[in-house]
Order: structure tokens, then C-alpha cells, then sequence
């Protein structure tokens, strides 16, 4: 049994979550589920290494992943209710309509 | 033995948590990776992690089950029992590689240290990669704003 196989195994799940979903819900879980890859793989390393000093590090790790949750979910939810859908596709399609009206409505003026 | 089923739910419940349609379900099993991650710590020796672990994803999910309808579309279709049935195996398969091979403690990186040493040893080459991450976001963000200043001309 190896933990970092079993690490990178979750963090391709991660960046191929990343990568294919199109729901704003799925793409917080994969950056979630990347972040839990990295700190699995330090825990691990931390482990192998005999280093105790790794889960003071990983206490800190932690906290910033939190903070960077709360942002991301944040932003997420702000963008959900401004767009009033959680599809990434029709949110840039919303934006990118808005911008060409925007734009044609400065040619006008 | 423990270790192994744990590696396996953590996987399985990350490709439920991925593909399920339904946002319930989906932080349902994120619950999962986070408790069988948390599991995987405590067993692995690191107890004060495995329970800020457990603290850090029970606040998560709380926020994720108030949010979770928010964020995902209303009208969804159920997942079917054959595309349930077809994630858990896939999860099953892709926990292989953990169980069967190894790269920890076999291969040496040329200066007789193990993988797993050799990556925690050589740090310094990963803060190196995440200063040419920085810098490239960096280079990103400039060429961006130059454009839009320009107006793309």
C-alpha cells in the first residue's frame, strides 16, 4: 500500500473533476479534493521522513486551505446569484452577451 | 489490511463526490473522503491532524449543505443505480495502483534516499516550481491587462 500512488490517483481525480465539470458545485470539489491529495501526500511524507515538525506545517496547510475554501465558495455563490445559475457555460454565455451589448451601445452613442 | 479498505472507500467516495448528479449525494460523499482521510491519518499516526481534519470538513460540509442547492442547477436527472454501481467499481479500479504498486520505499533518486524521503528531503525544489507558478500567473495577469489597456489593437 502506498500513500503517495494513492495521493496522485486523488489528485488526477481532482484536476480531471477540474477540468470536465461544468457545474460550480463540482468545481469546488475538486479543488477540494486536490488539496485533500496534497495534504495526504505530506502527511505521508511527513511520516516516512520521521519528521514531527510536519504536523505543525500541516496545521498551518490546513488553515490556509480553509481560508481558500471560504473564498472560493464565497465567490461561487456570489457569481450563482448574480447569473442566477450554477452552469459555468451559461455564465461566460451571459457575459459575453452583456459585453457585446455593452459594446454596441458605445458604438451607438 | 484496515489501511487498504479506508484507501479504497477514500477513492470511491471521491468518484461518487465527482460524478453523482445529485448535490445531496455529492456532499454526502464528500463526507466520506473527508472521514476516510481523516480515518487514514489517525491510523497513519498523525492524530492531531486526522482531528483537525475532522473539525475543518464538518465545517465545510455544513456550509456546502446550505449552499450546495444554490450552486447546482434545479432541475437535475436522478442518477441511475448502473451509473452508481459503475462508479463505485471504476473507484475500486483506480485504488489498484495504491494497493498493488510501490514507489515509496523501492526506487532510490540516485543519492541512495527512498521517494518518499527524497520528496520531503528536496523541499527546496518545490518552493523553486511554486515561485515559477507565481511568476507565470504573474506574466498572466500582465499580458492580460496590457491587452485590455490596448483594446486588443
Amino acid at each position: 500500500m502506498d500513500f503517495v500512488i494513492l495521493s496522485f490517483v486523488i489528485l488526477a481525480l481532482g484536476i480531471y473533476g477540474l477540468l470536465t465539470n461544468r457545474q460550480l458545485l463540482k468545481v469546488f470539489i475538486s479543488i477540494e479534493l486536490i488539496a485533500i491529495a496534497a495534504t495526504l501526500n505530506f502527511v505521508t511524507l511527513t511520516s516516512a521522513a520521521g519528521v514531527g515538525l510536519g504536523q505543525a506545517f500541516l496545521v498551518l496547510a490546513f488553515s490556509t486551505d480553509t481560508a481558500v475554501s471560504a473564498v472560493i465558495l464565497a465567490l461561487l455563490v456570489i457569481v450563482s446569484r448574480k447569473y442566477g445559475t450554477g452552469d459555468i457555460r451559461q455564465i461566460l454565455k451571459t457575459m459575453e452577451s452583456k459585453e457585446e451589448g455593452e459594446s454596441e451601445a458605445y458604438d451607438n452613442d | 489490511m484496515i489501511l487498504e479498505i479506508l484507501a479504497i472507500g477514500l477513492i470511491v467516495s471521491a468518484c461518487l463526490a465527482l460524478f453523482l448528479d445529485e448535490a445531496v449525494y455529492s456532499v454526502a460523499s464528500l463526507a466520506g473522503t473527508f472521514f476516510f482521510t481523516a480515518l487514514i491519518y489517525a491510523l497513519d499516526g498523525a492524530v492531531f491532524v486526522a482531528i483537525f481534519q475532522f473539525a475543518v470538513g464538518v465545517g465545510t460540509l455544513t456550509v456546502l449543505f446550505l449552499s450546495g442547492e444554490l450552486l447546482s442547477e434545479k432541475v437535475v436527472k436522478k442518477t441511475s443505480p448502473n451509473k452508481a454501481l459503475a462508479l463505485i467499481v471504476g473507484g475500486v479500479v483506480l485504488s489498484f495502483p495504491a494497493l498493488f504498486l510501490s514507489i515509496s520505499g523501492s526506487t532510490s533518486a540516485g543519492v541512495n534516499i527512498a521517494f518518499g524521503n527524497g520528496l520531503w528531503t528536496l523541499n527546496g525544489m518545490d518552493v523553486v516550481l511554486q515561485g515559477l507558478v507565481i511568476l507565470t500567473v504573474a506574466l498572466g495577469i500582465f499580458i492580460v491587462l496590457y491587452e485590455k489597456r490596448n483594446g486588443g489593437k
